[in-house]
């Protein structure tokens, strides 16, 4: 079985490893760098457990072949940790309004938040649903996770 | 919104009933949370699974040759690798027992297979592209047999038998007149007073028959799992999943494995709700690590999870005919009920017909129904199992009723409601319930003195109630006091519904320290003792119980050490807040953190906590819905949603509205867009999550909760079971609320726009 | 998924060269590329990357008014689009419609034309719009109109030497407006039932001067509706005609029954979205038609 050499740049690190050319940009995270944080739920783009950030677009790792994460930056749940170590406020918000159950669903939808967030920083509550409609939460109903980016944006403006 | 009733239960305690942050969010949204697919271990095989192409074949030969020979294929196992387990082997697990040999079917087919995608093969190879390609190398004969696909083919005289040894059980004269092997594998009936002559009699009925499809639990976290065996023979398995004692013994079992040579270790679990209870491929996993002495781990994909590699909730067709006296009182209630269990013989649906007319005072009643099998994937448990489909039939039944007699349908619950003491279905008396408290809640709600806000299209209002009865069986936990004095509890379930949280908060009521002096882990099966799997609405309410035993007998110990060392005697001392005084006015006092470092090398304190046979907190709720029907297309906009529900005391209000609202959105999901849709080959032809359709969060309101507190008698903190009953009223409701829109029920389920749409016509022509 | 060569090109020219290859696929946003390759139903032995082609990527107007838009740009950027929501609505419509936003920041145009699905979202907007297709091969660039690009499920009349380079818009006349509408059980994520997109242009008179109405999954190409067209074109605006042009798109459709809806429910759903997607561009034209 044939590995090449894959460079990317991920959480503004830059990493090198070998890599099956067949890998999909989450298969390169997961299985050849560790970040396990992303998750797989279906393996094509219907259920955004995988969304990670491409130069801050909001995208599906498994439809992205490793190839494709030379020369972008990736950004992953493992890299939103503010300076100093705190919580991303949509981080926080998730824990403190109860917005995370079983969590496979919740990295996706933090990184959906964020690209959110950083284009749109007041969002309504319909906005809001729109940005994670692509990701599927089959535990909570989606009540807790709109009330909590809800005021994440809030804590964001202030 | 929290309705205590006169009694503010959450102000005298001061963490217990609490809004509290989980415990464990932390490293869910930092995505450090370890589910199995995110384990690695040194040397770590792949495995595959080899599933049948057909719905209904024998196994001619296996060929495994050509796929060994593969570069990389380390070990493959069929159905001879495993222990042979007999038609009718069960497990000491839960109420009655769990079929074992059902569980041994669903990790592997034996001569024959029952449905697309039923294991046949397991393979272990160095990477999962080898494994991949040696699936297309192992050479399977199949003899194809003549599938039926669902209840009506399944139950025609000559149909095709699925399992030549099931003969109805439950008759004495067996359906179609002939004494022999049947796709009706038993009938139930349960009856009270004379139904047939009281429904003649009645002044008016109603009757409604429904089918609803096959749906999916849709946990977003596909199986998977992880085993290791050491080199003195000791298997590990890191699992996603809702009991790891039950896993153990489901695994030992299929392996004829000693449970001292094997520990389960519950990882996080992506959602279960039903679907991981049994074990899908770790036996398997555990087999392949002894054959090749390495790890193992197995991912399934979402293709695999819904074509057959994991059991649905079963599809149905049902009929309910109830009759009531001109003020609505209800006099008579017939039900015919049919679960398609799939390509195994299910369960009998008595727990779930009786769960249907509970709630109701009705003298004469008569409910009969039938257990079946048909060349699908065998059914598995979803939340309050087989209770959404027959409340889309009971409640649309009532609400019709409700309809001919022009009466309001919350009166009409008042009038009929069960209380405390009425007499259930299958004789005994109920236990404490709220339903009547529930429904005066309803009927001061905004959601129902609100008028019904007009638009453009149709609008309608629906109201739907909800009962399981949910179970207690075994819960276990240990506590053991650290170096610091602080309380770890290991539990021996795993955690669905947020206990580590709860049970943290219920350790720290019990010792009176905060929520943070206590530290909770789901134990593995060599850690903890036996309890049964997180299931059933029980697990919140027995761990409580048995929390509240470990933390008695641990402070008793503590109290024992205390008084030694203040040279009182035990019964003088006070206990409060992490401290033991002394009650005269000498005034000395010991801290736990103490106790512990004056005693440390006395031995450790390690106290157990078991719950058996718990008294049931049976499960109460009422839902009200508005919808919106677009009149052109069928598609249903659900504008409001508000969900009621008795909880006897909620340990945590924010973890109990998360159960509601996840609850009400998977109902809504099955109620107007979840269906299988399966091929006359058996194949199902949306097995993705692009067309087995999950609600988007556009595609659902904001969702409602009011709690409601009627405490159970005799059980620790009056709690009930909470996690199953909240999907059971929505598609009911939402019926409801539709036929109130367009003037006519739908009656398939889902009520996907194109049904909706067809009844729309057949009503206007 | 079988092995293959990744290759990111930079040129056309390069792309060209390499598109000779056998069994060469071009990835763009790679939505359904990727997702058919990880499902066996398509095995490319080289795919090359466009996504840095400068004629690729970029949406330029041309001083006549009409616009030029690559094949691989983003249908969230083209969703961001001033003179796209401004001069093709239709369009607008359909790009914040295909799959979710993490898929929106990856789909193309060229992907959602040459991947050819007969739901394809973007399709009937550029049909109504008359979209010129740009095609590049080796013997040099050719145009053809993208309406008659579709060959059948899956396949369009591109050769396998051939890239679609871009898609030319011309300037809509005044009095002009697109809609695109589609119905899918679920408001999002969904692959349309049925879609359609209309286009009509006014005279003074509030007469049709022109009506443009395309289907997507009710045939196995997204197709015209002529005989709706027929219907309008001349008329005075009103809710009768559009009715008329309603009901007549339903024989211009050949639906199928699949997993998804039965022929009859998509025949029904071809005259209901017609007829919105009319009254639609009625409204953005300003042109109030009573019910």
């Amino acid at each position: 079985m044939n590995r090449i050499l894959m460079s990317c740049r991920v959480n503004g690190e830059d990493h090198t490893c070998l890599a099956d050319p067949r890998d999909t940009l989450l298969e390169l995270l997961r299985e050849r760098l560790q970040l396990t944080g992303t998750k797989e739920g279906c393996g094509n783009g219907n259920c955004g457990s995988c969304t990670v950030l491409v130069d801050g677009a909001a995208v599906c790792a498994c439809l992205v072949l490793a190839g494709e994460a030379q020369g972008v930056e990736v950004t992953t749940v493992e890299g939103l940790a503010a300076s100093g170590g705190g919580r991303h406020p949509v981080q926080q918000a998730l824990i403190d309004h109860g917005g995370t159950q079983c969590g496979f669903c919740t990295p996706g939808i933090i990184m959906s938040a964020v690209a959110l967030l950083r284009e749109n920083p007041d969002p309504t509550d319909a906005e809001i649903r729109h940005a994670i409609a692509g990701n599927i939460c089959r535990c909570t109903g989606y009540e807790k996770i709109v009330r909590a980016i809800a005021s994440a944006a809030a804590e964001i403006r202030s | 919104m929290n309705d205590t009733g006169d009694i503010d239960w959450a102000a005298r305690n001061t963490v217990v009933g609490k809004r509290l942050a989980r415990v464990d969010a932390g490293e869910r949204v930092t995505g450090t949370a370890r589910y199995p697919a995110d384990m690695k271990l040194p040397g770590m095989l792949h495995a595959k699974v080899l599933r049948s192409p057909h719905a209904h074949a024998r196994i001619m030969r296996i060929d495994t040759g050509p796929a060994l020979a593969l570069d990389g294929v380390k070990a493959i196992v069929t159905a001879n690798d495993f222990n042979d387990i007999p038609v009718g082997a069960t497990i000491p697990m839960g109420e009655a027992g769990y079929d074992m040999w059902m569980v041994a079917r669903i990790n592997i087919a034996k001569d024959k297979v029952f449905w697309v995608g039923q294991p046949v093969a397991y393979v272990a190879a160095t990477d999962p592209h080898i494994a991949e390609a040696a699936l297309d190398l192992i050479a399977v004969d199949y003899e194809p047999l003549a599938a039926v696909m669902d209840i009506d083919a399944a139950m025609a005289p000559g149909a095709p038998i699925i399992h030549e040894n099931v003969v109805t059980t439950g008759v004495e004269q067996p359906p179609h007149g002939h004494h022999g092997p049947s796709n009706i594998c038993s009938r139930t009936v349960i009856e009270r007073g004379l139904p047939g002559i009281a429904m003649e009699a009645a002044f008016a009925t109603t009757s409604i028959e429904v089918r609803i499809d096959t749906a999916h639990q849709g946990y977003i976290e596909p199986q998977a799992m992880l085993a290791a065996v050491d080199a003195n023979g000791m298997a590990t398995v890191w699992a996603s999943t809702q009991g790891q004692h039950t896993t153990e013994i489901m695994i030992a079992r299929m392996l004829d494995r000693p449970q001292s040579r094997l520990k389960v270790v519950p990882l996080e679990i992506g959602g279960g709700f039903g679907g991981k209870i049994a074990i899908h491929g770790e036996a398997a996993c555990v087999r392949l690590s002894e054959l090749t002495g390495r790890p193992v781990r197995l991912v399934l994909t979402r293709e695999e999870v819904f074509q057959g590699g994991s059991g649905p909730p079963a599809a149905a067709r049902h009929r309910i005919t109830v009759g009531a006296e001109p003020d609505g009182s209800l006099v008579a209630i017939d039900g015919l009920y049919h679960m398609d269990a799939g390509g195994l013989p299910g369960l009998s649906p008595g727990l779930m017909m009786q769960a249907s007319a509970a709630l109701y005072q009705c003298p004469n009643l008569r409910l009969e129904g039938y257990d079946i099998v048909t060349n699908k994937p065998r059914t598995e448990a979803y939340r309050g199992p087989g209770g959404i489909q027959a409340y889309f039939a009971m409640e649309q039944a009532m609400d019709a009723l409700c309809q001919r007699l022009d009466i309001d349908p919350l009166a009409f619950r008042q009038r009929n409601a069960a209380v405390t003491g009425s007499t259930m279905p299958i004789g005994t008396p109920f236990p404490s319930i709220g339903l009547t408290t529930i429904l005066d809640h309803v009927a001061r709600h905004p959601c129902w003195t609100d008028p019904l806000p007009t638009g453009d299209m149709p609008r309608g209002r629906g109201l739907a109630l909800g009962y399981w009865r949910g179970t207690s069986m075994t819960s276990a936990c240990q506590i053991s006091i650290a170096g610091d004095g602080r309380p770890m509890v290991t539990m021996g379930s795993a955690d669905i519904s947020g206990t580590r949280t709860t049970m943290a908060q219920v350790a720290a009521e019990q010792f009176q320290l905060a929520i943070g002096d206590v530290h909770v882990a789901m134990g593995d099966t060599k850690s903890v003792g036996y309890s049964d799997g997180a299931a059933g609405s029980r697990l919140a309410r027995t761990m409580a119980a048995a929390v509240v035993e470990a933390s008695t007998k641990a402070l008793d110990v503590l109290r024992s050490r205390a008084a030694r060392l203040l040279q009182a005697d035990p019964g003088a001392l006070t206990y409060a807040k992490g401290t033991f005084r002394q009650a005269a006015s000498s005034g000395s006092e010991i801290s736990l953190a103490e106790i512990m470092q004056a005693t440390l090398t006395e031995g450790a304190i390690i106290e157990t906590g078991v719950s058996t046979k718990l008294p049931l907190g049976v499960e109460v709720g009422a839902h009200v819905a508005d919808v919106e029907v677009d009149s052109e297309t069928g598609q249903v906009t659900v504008l409001r949603y508000t969900a009621f529900q008795d909880v006897g005391r909620a340990l945590n209000p924010a973890a109990v509205e998360g159960q509601i609202e996840g609850s009400v959105v998977q109902g809504l999901g099955w109620a107007l867009t979840e269906g299988f849709d399966y091929g006359a080959d058996g194949r199902l032809r949306n097995a993705s999550m692009l067309d087995y359709r999950m609600p988007t969060a556009l595609d659902v309101p904001p969702i409602d909760t009011v709690i409601i507190e009627t405490p159970v008698p005799d059980v620790p903190y009056g709690l009930r079971g909470v996690g199953e009953v909240p999907i059971v009223p929505v598609a009911g409701c939402i019926a409801n609320a539709i036929a109130r829109a367009i003037g006519t029920r739908v009656t398939e389920m889902p009520m996907t726009p194109e049904r909706v749409l067809r009844a729309i016509r057949q009503s206007a022509s | 998924m079988n092995p293959y060569t990744y290759q990111k090109v930079t040129s056309l020219d390069a792309a060209v060269m390499a598109r000779g290859a056998a069994d060469c696929f071009v990835l763009a946003g790679g939505t359904d590329l990727i997702a058919q390759m990880k499902a066996g139903h398509r095995r490319p032995s080289t795919i090359i990357d466009v996504k840095t082609i400068p004629e690729m990527t970029a949406v330029s107007a041309a001083p006549d008014g009409s616009l030029e838009i690559g094949a691989a740009v983003s249908a969230t950027s083209l969703a961001g689009d001033d003179r796209i929501r401004a001069r093709h609505p239709a369009l607008h419509d359909a790009v914040q419609l295909i799959g979710s936003r993490q898929i929106q920041n990856r789909a193309t145009l060229g992907g959602n034309v040459c991947n050819a699905a007969p739901s394809a979202d973007a399709v009937p907007p550029l049909i109504v719009d008359t979209a010129t297709a740009r095609i590049l091969g080796p013997g040099g660039m050719r145009t053809m109109p993208l309406e008659d690009l579709f060959a059948g499920p899956g396949r369009t009349h591109l050769a396998p030497s051939e890239i679609l380079v871009s898609l030319v818009l011309p300037s809509p006349a005044a009095r002009s407006a697109s809609a695109y509408l589609r119905f899918t059980p679920r408001r999002e994520m969904d692959i349309a039932i049925v879609g359609a997109a209309a286009r009509l242009t006014l005279g003074p008179d509030h007469r049709i001067v022109e009506a443009r109405i395309a289907l997507a999954s009710v045939a196995p190409t997204p197709i015209r509706a002529p005989s709706a067209e027929a219907k309008l074109a001349g008329h005075p605006i009103t809710a009768g005609i559009i009715a008329d042009a309603a009901t007549a798109a339903q024989s211009d459709a050949a639906p199928i029954s699949d997993t998804r809806a039965s022929a009859d429910y998509r025949r029904e759903l071809i005259a209901v979205l017609v007829r919105r997607a009319l009254f639609r561009c009625a409204a953005r034209i300003g042109v109030d038609v009573p019910q």
